[in-house]
């Protein structure tokens, strides 16, 4: 188990960070709130040159506060890297030199059409990007850029081609620059309040979800696609308002706006303001453009290499980026002064805790286990199969699972246990067969679908979301499983807490509710998992090899937790499992498979004597038994 | 179309698939092996072409290529070796969106520093062959035939390296089977500085041998860097014949799209439509293999 200390202390950390960003927040906002009076007393005083060139720096900010804020949706929250995100900026700012130029629209209805241009755009080729993952998404981002650029270059009578789209008037009401000024803020204030809400509703939550981790974030019911190609559409509509507003500080826009390269602003002024803060990129914005200025006309070159290894350090030092500064001083403050947390209270409390509600659980097992019902059929697979080239990996398996049963699925490696699981919860497609779940046809439905139906899968260690607290991993869920996480308003923090709070509690790790999941020991961990199906409603849920990599005591603990839990809340379990201690002790029913073939099924007595089952299988799985157990 | 110009196209295809075969390839092998996507291999390309042409102008066009070629792969190896060492080692194994940054700073750098070096503005330096061929009633450069000439040598070289040589043996291992590769014995750290460095002397090579016959400047290596892209995703990344195909195919392209007014604005979206069907049918390219 990990030092609860360092839990604890990351805990306070986290508070404190988070009032020192609020604050800096509001410095940034005042700061750029007062900047055209400013400029112009400053001016009045001769301390600087021209209050209209410090103004303009200022509009060239927001735009660019805005452009990398909306960059960041992508990258920070939902963990995409885009090089196709200049493209609908550029798109934004051609569609409000196009209609301006060529058609005499007004700049405020250019304004206006231009994020549904750029959101329309961005649609259709986020559509085919995200046909691909990760690695390849970026890669076909980088081709949508490049094709979007070609178009921009070459279809000379829309866009003037290579030349561009040159002379754009700003209109008569903003030539005023405070006036200019303001209206660029207001714009930018809007849409940046927009896409904060955004990021604290439980849409955001749901792109946190997607970033920690894809695979839990579909099996909880999320529509992993779905919602990137929402955040995708999204940004780039706010990349096409902040594009939109580049020709009042540049009265030309070219197809070089749309060149790949180009992404290297929002990538440099995100990765400088911090991915992991809201504002930061903001912040970002005028760090960059000041450098920019100050640095760009006598140092132009050494500028790029500045900023290039800006990027690399942020990358490989400090990958919060400069927002996350309050926290490595206050890191590096604790380690200077050593300050001392009242941590080993709290673990031994959480440790005493569960110890009591283990010793409970175990009295109710041994009353409820008296009188087994036998529900209703709650899972029927009929002729299931699965063929993987010549081999049947599942070959035509005929199975009925009653409500409230504890159904353990044993034989050798290879006999097809997981491919079975993965047929069930949807992660694999059955070549032949059907899976009813509660007289409902499953067959083959994507994993979010299966998911919500009710089946949820536990105790895989790698199905949490790490950097999110225990108390998050669980609202989170439920928010994706109830369908709200297509609400964009809303605080996600404050939806279902105390609900998750009382299921921490019943598994025991209601202490730790607020620490990052990703530091808890692999049990709690994964009674994470279990107290996640739980939240999900779950009414079945499928553990496979649950013990896998755990002690001899953690084994029987999460056990006798998955026990009580599953008494309690009349939950079915399906689960495989080598350690034959674990299957006799918790299922109630057993079902043999072998070669892909079901081959008996009965009470772990009937299994346990029956002679043919004992030669073949248990004889080898209790080998596999021995040597498994020191683990 | 009459056959002479039809094979005027054709023979400027291959030249372009030439050089760009040379340069995709690189960064194929080197994401076959390493799992990263190098986002500099660009800027090494146009170092390479970089000092290359200032080389070969001190010394004298003619004399002066090959000691301005070998010198040109040789930087770019070097840096490529640095970069490796210094960056790549500690970003392996992290997610991909960490790599994509940290190359992409580095080319951020590379660019920079070389305006600083050579200045933003373009530099020539004549061809080492000169004349001309004359086919069907259409000229040809000399220059573009020893290119393509020069891209199967190299092909071929390759191939060599990689199925003839224990460098090559071990190469392939760490694209086919990583886990094996370490239980063998073979020094991991070693061979991924090694594939890496030949990896980046082959994006100086591709710049080196183009660059007598087109402008050069500081920015050259952001289009290239694209094309490279598109082929070995096309191609499939990790594959060196992947990398001919694909270089065969976006030439060809980019070299018949340029034949008429009304496809040559174009010419470039085809070789973007062509990745961006590729990557959305068959995400791991022609000849690639899926990732796990």
């Amino acid at each position: 188990m990990k030092n609860a200390g360092a839990r604890w202390r990351s805990w306070v950390t986290n508070r404190r960070v988070d009032r020192a960003r609020w604050a800096l927040a509001i410095v940034l906002l005042l700061a750029a709130a007062v900047l055209p009076p400013v400029s112009l007393y400053l001016e009045g005083q001769g301390m600087i040159e021209s209050a209209r060139f410090e103004i303009v720096l200022g509009v060239t900010s927001l735009i660019l506060a805005l452009w990398a804020v909306s960059y960041n949706l992508m990258l920070g929250y939902a963990g995409m890297v885009s090089f196709a995100h200049a493209a609908y900026y550029g798109v934004g700012a051609y569609t409000v030199a196009i209609l301006l130029q060529r058609y005499q629209i007004s700049y405020f209805a250019a304004l206006a059409a231009a994020p549904l241009v750029a959101a329309t755009v961005g649609i259709i080729t986020g559509f085919v990007a995200l046909r691909a993952v990760r690695l390849y998404f970026s890669l076909l981002t980088l081709a949508i850029s490049q094709l979007l650029y070609s178009v921009a270059e070459g279809w000379y009578s829309v866009t003037g081609g290579d030349n561009g789209i040159n002379g754009i008037v700003t209109p008569d009401q903003l030539t005023d620059y405070p006036t200019l000024y303001y209206f660029v803020a207001a714009i930018v204030g809007v849409s940046l309040l927009l896409m904060f809400v955004l990021t604290r509703s439980p849409f955001g939550a749901a792109l946190l979800a997607i970033r920690e981790n894809r695979e839990r974030a579909r099996s909880v019911g999320i529509n992993v696609k779905g919602y990137e190609l929402a955040v995708y559409t999204i940004a780039a509509l706010f990349a096409g308002v902040a594009g939109a507003l580049f020709p009042l500080v540049q009265p030309s826009v070219v197809p070089g706006m749309l060149f790949w390269t180009e992404n290297a602003t929002p990538v440099v002024v995100t990765l400088l303001g911090g991915v992991g803060s809201f504002l930061g990129p903001g912040f970002g914005a005028f760090v960059f453009t000041g450098l920019n200025n100050s640095l760009s006309r006598d140092f132009p070159y050494q500028l790029d290499v500045l900023l290039g290894a800006i990027v690399l350090g942020v990358v490989l030092l400090v990958p919060g980026g400069f927002a996350s500064v309050p926290g490595l001083v206050a890191q590096l403050r604790r380690r200077v002064v050593g300050e001392e947390t009242p941590s080993i209270e709290a673990e031994t409390k959480g440790e005493a805790i569960r110890m009591i509600d283990v010793a409970r659980a175990v009295e109710a097992h041994a009353i409820q286990s008296e009188h087994i019902e036998r529900g209703k059929v709650l899972l029927k697979l009929e002729g299931l199969s699965r063929s993987f080239g010549g081999l049947r990996a599942v070959d035509s398996v005929n199975l009925e699972i009653h409500e409230g049963d504890r159904h353990a699925i044993i034989g050798p490696n290879g006999a097809g246990k997981s491919t079975l699981f993965n047929l069930i919860t949807g992660r694999m497609r059955p070549s032949t067969g059907r899976v009813w779940f509660d007289g409902r046809d499953i067959t083959g439905r994507p994993a979010h679908v299966v998911a919500k139906a009710g089946i949820g899968r536990a105790f895989q260690i790698t199905m949490i979301f790490p950097r999110l607290t225990v108390r998050q991993n669980l609202q989170y869920a439920m928010l994706a499983h109830r369908g709200r996480t297509v609400q964009p308003w809303g605080l996600a923090d404050r939806i279902y807490r105390d609900e998750a709070i009382e299921l921490l509690d019943a598994v025991g790790l209601g202490p730790h509710a607020d620490l990052p999941a990703g530091q808890l020991s692999h049990g709690d961990q994964r009674a994470i998992e279990l107290a996640i199906s739980l939240a999900l409603g779950s009414r079945m849920i499928l553990l496979d090899e649950p013990t896998a990599g755990m002690s001899a005591s953690e084994t029987r603990h999460a056990m006798e937790l998955v026990r009580r839990v599953a008494t309690d809340r009349n939950l079915t379990l399906l689960f495989c499992e080598h350690d034959m201690s674990v299957v006799f002790g918790t299922a109630r029913t057993v079902t043999v498979m072998h070669q892909g073939r079901i081959l008996m099924q009965g009470t772990p007595e009937q299994i346990r004597s029956n002679p043919e089952v004992q030669a073949v299988y248990l004889g080898e799985l209790d080998m596999d038994d021995e040597e498994a157990a020191p683990a | 179309m009459d056959p002479g110009k039809f094979l005027l196209f054709a023979t400027g295809g291959l030249a372009d698939a030439a050089y760009l075969f040379i340069v995709a390839a690189g960064l194929s092998l080197v994401f076959g092996a390493l799992r990263v996507i190098n986002m500099a291999h660009g800027s090494l390309y146009m170092i390479a072409a970089m000092v290359s042409v200032v080389v070969a102008n001190r010394l004298g066009a003619g004399i002066g290529f090959l000691p301005a070629l070998l010198g040109a792969v040789l930087v770019a190896a070097a840096i490529g070796a640095v970069i490796e060492t210094t960056v790549l080692k500690r970003v392996y194994g992290h997610e991909h969106l960490v790599q994509l940054l940290a190359t992409y700073a580095i080319a951020l750098i590379i660019g920079g520093a070389a305006r600083l070096i050579f200045g933003s503005n373009y530099r020539t330096t004549s061809t080492p062959i000169q004349g001309s061929l004359t086919i069907l009633g259409y000229s040809y450069s000399l220059y573009a035939l020893v290119m393509i000439a020069a891209a199967i040598l190299i092909g071929l070289g390759m191939y060599g390296l990689l199925f003839r040589t224990r460098l090559g043996r071990n190469i392939r291992a760490a694209v086919s089977d990583p886990e094996l590769l370490n239980a063998s014995g073979v020094n991991v750290t070693l061979l991924y500085t090694a594939v890496f460095t030949v990896g980046a002397g082959l994006a100086g090579l591709g710049g080196a041998i183009v660059a007598p016959s087109q402008a050069v400047d500081p920015t050259i290596g952001d289009s290239v860097l694209v094309l490279a892209f598109a082929i070995s995703v096309i191609g499939g990344l990790g594959s060196i014949i992947g990398s001919a195909v694909g270089a065969l195919m976006v030439g060809e392209v980019i070299s018949f799209g340029l034949i008429n007014p009304t496809t040559n604005s174009f010419a470039l979206a085809f070789v973007f439509i062509i990745m961006t069907l590729v990557l959305t049918v068959r995400p791991w390219g022609l000849f690639g293999r899926p990732e796990a």
